[in-house]
């Protein structure tokens, strides 16, 4: 059941509907058994699995902070519980690559075992107090608006709001539908109207000419950009509209100068999660090896970020490459501040951004390529050359979505200048109500008369 | 023993010498967001500094939990407290 599909959407209305029909009482139940529809509608076995985490996370919770008071035994509890849940994530990862048969991989299972795992964490550190109601603890596993993709939610934001369900305020509603359209234009009339061609060039690399391929791995960042940010503005208005407040995971990233900030404004939900639970423990204990410390825990928990997107050397790579240019980032940072002096601030920035969007680009071969061979392959082969006609620039894209989607995403881009200036949406509602109806009527009729529909899946239900 | 002034001097040496900066000065509010370089990166190199400088070890936790420049010396003088 898809974000984009019937079935989800008679499931958000009839759950909005009964959630605000039934009264406080039993609105966290709805939500709970809407959630538990959600997950058992793709397959009942990724139902069980991720209560069984779930109940899991709960009882190894309760158990930790118990034995807070024998550091010995929560020492036990706490690192055999996250191994425990290690296991099982990379069990259902490695199972089908391991024994060479398709194992069912769990939907979702990346994003709730790593929100188990910042739950258990901050439990030891006693940031946290271990839930003891099992609904509560539930819903904040399980709740369907953030399941399949993220984002990735911490105990002292979910978990909290959950304890505290109010019903969604007037201006909450109509902010989290307005930024429902916004993730519906960003999939529909942006990612979907380019994935299905990108698609095909990753799938016939040995048939593409450089300049095919060039333009595919050009684009994709803006395609995957679309899409997933296209999810997480639904997932975060769709949870606005049962009062509850998600964590944002884009911040304009393709305005990032440096590849470090690039991971500060790109899925901030898995890398601040790396950041706190994997980048800064480890570096602590190395930082007495000065920069040589420093570097080896970036490399070690890039390298990790790679591995949670799938099985594979590929993705090894792919974190690798984000590591290495970090880590030079930091040995050059006195060189660039220099250059930066001499080019002008403005030239130096707009360059800065470039080189960052290029070796974003570049990494995500090693992302979408099925094995390493055929991404070394893929780079290769970036050229200018074409096989017959300039035409193959377009990669097949028709004319009518390259109008579409450039469009749209020079509407995006002018959107979010503006919202790192102030919220626009805040600022619409400040505005007369037949602008904004008619705005409203606008956007939605441009959606349904250019939006490509038809493909329902996300590119991170794969994780 | 020493003040909260000698260890804020003390300070703004290390970190204009690791984030290689020396129109710095740090006040007890200052904090990561107000210093260009300072981040999650270079934030256990200046920890580790300090740690030299001062003679003394934090734990993780104690690390995570210092919000602002004032938080970092307060931590210094528990530690160094006879």
């Amino acid at each position: 059941m898809s974000f984009i599909s019937t079935e989800f959407a008679c499931l958000f209305v009839l759950c909005f509907a009964v959630c605000y029909l039934v009264g406080q009482r039993f609105r966290k139940a709805v939500l709970l058994a809407s959630s538990c529809i959600f997950i058992g509608y793709f397959h009942v076995g990724f139902l069980l699995v991720a209560v069984a985490v779930a109940l899991f996370a709960y009882g190894a919770g309760i158990l930790i902070e118990k034995t807070a008071d024998r550091p010995g035994r929560q020492q036990v509890a706490f690192w055999g519980a996250c191994l425990c849940l290690v296991l099982c994530w990379t069990g259902f990862r490695y199972a089908g690559k391991l024994t060479g048969t398709s194992v069912l991989f769990p939907l979702g299972i990346s994003f709730y075992t790593f929100q188990a795992l910042a739950y258990l964490t901050e439990v030891y550190w006693g940031e946290e107090k271990a839930e003891r109601n099992v609904t509560d603890f539930l819903l904040y596993m399980l709740l369907f608006l953030k399941f399949l993709s993220g984002p990735i939610e911490r105990p002292g934001n979910l978990l909290a709001q959950v304890k505290e369900l109010r019903p969604a305020t007037y201006p909450m509603m109509t902010y989290g539908a307005k930024l429902i359209l916004v993730g519906l234009i960003k999939k529909l009339m942006i990612a979907d109207h380019l994935g299905p061609y990108i698609d095909h060039v990753f799938a016939s690399v040995h048939e593409a000419s450089g300049v095919q391929l060039l333009m595919a791995a050009l684009l994709y960042p803006v395609e995957l950009y679309a899409d997933f940010s296209g999810y997480t503005d639904m997932a975060v208005g769709g949870a606005l509209l049962f009062g509850l407040r998600l964590s944002p995971n884009f911040d304009r990233p393709f305005t990032s100068q440096t590849t470090a900030e690039f991971w500060r404004r790109w899925h901030i939900s898995l890398s601040s999660w790396v950041r706190d639970y994997l980048y800064l423990p480890l570096a602590s204990v190395v930082r007495g090896w000065g920069q040589w410390g420093i570097a080896g825990s970036l490399l070690v928990t890039f390298v990790a970020l790679g591995v949670w997107h799938g099985a594979g050397w590929t993705f090894v790579v792919y974190g690798l490459i984000q590591g290495i240019v970090i880590v030079w980032e930091q040995r050059t940072a006195k060189a660039r501040n220099t250059l930066r002096d001499r080019l002008g601030n403005r030239l130096f920035t707009l360059l800065s951004q470039v080189r960052t969007y290029l070796v974003f680009a570049l990494s995500l071969i090693f992302f979408k390529a099925q094995t390493l061979e055929e991404a070394f392959y893929y780079i290769g082969h970036l050229s200018f050359r074409v096989h017959s006609s300039w035409k193959e620039v377009s990669i097949g894209i028709p004319d009518r979505s390259c109008i579409v989607a450039g469009a749209t995403l020079l509407l995006l881009l002018v959107y979010e200048h503006f919202m790192a200036r102030g919220d626009v949406l805040q600022r619409l509602e400040r505005q007369p109500a037949a602008l904004r109806w008619a705005l409203y009527y606008l956007f939605v009729f441009v959606l349904f008369a250019y939006g490509k529909f038809g493909t329902e899946n996300f590119i991170y239900l794969q994780f | 023993m020493k003040t909260t002034a000698e260890i804020l001097e003390a300070l703004n040496g290390i970190f204009r010498h690791v984030l290689k900066n020396e129109s710095l000065n740090l006040t007890e509010t200052t904090t990561a967001h107000d210093v260009d370089g300072w981040d999650s990166l270079t934030n256990m190199l200046l920890i580790s500094e300090v740690e030299k400088a001062f003679g003394v070890r934090f734990n993780f936790r104690e690390i995570v939990k210092m919000k602002n420049v004032g938080d970092l010396c307060a931590a210094i003088a528990n530690k160094m407290k006879p």
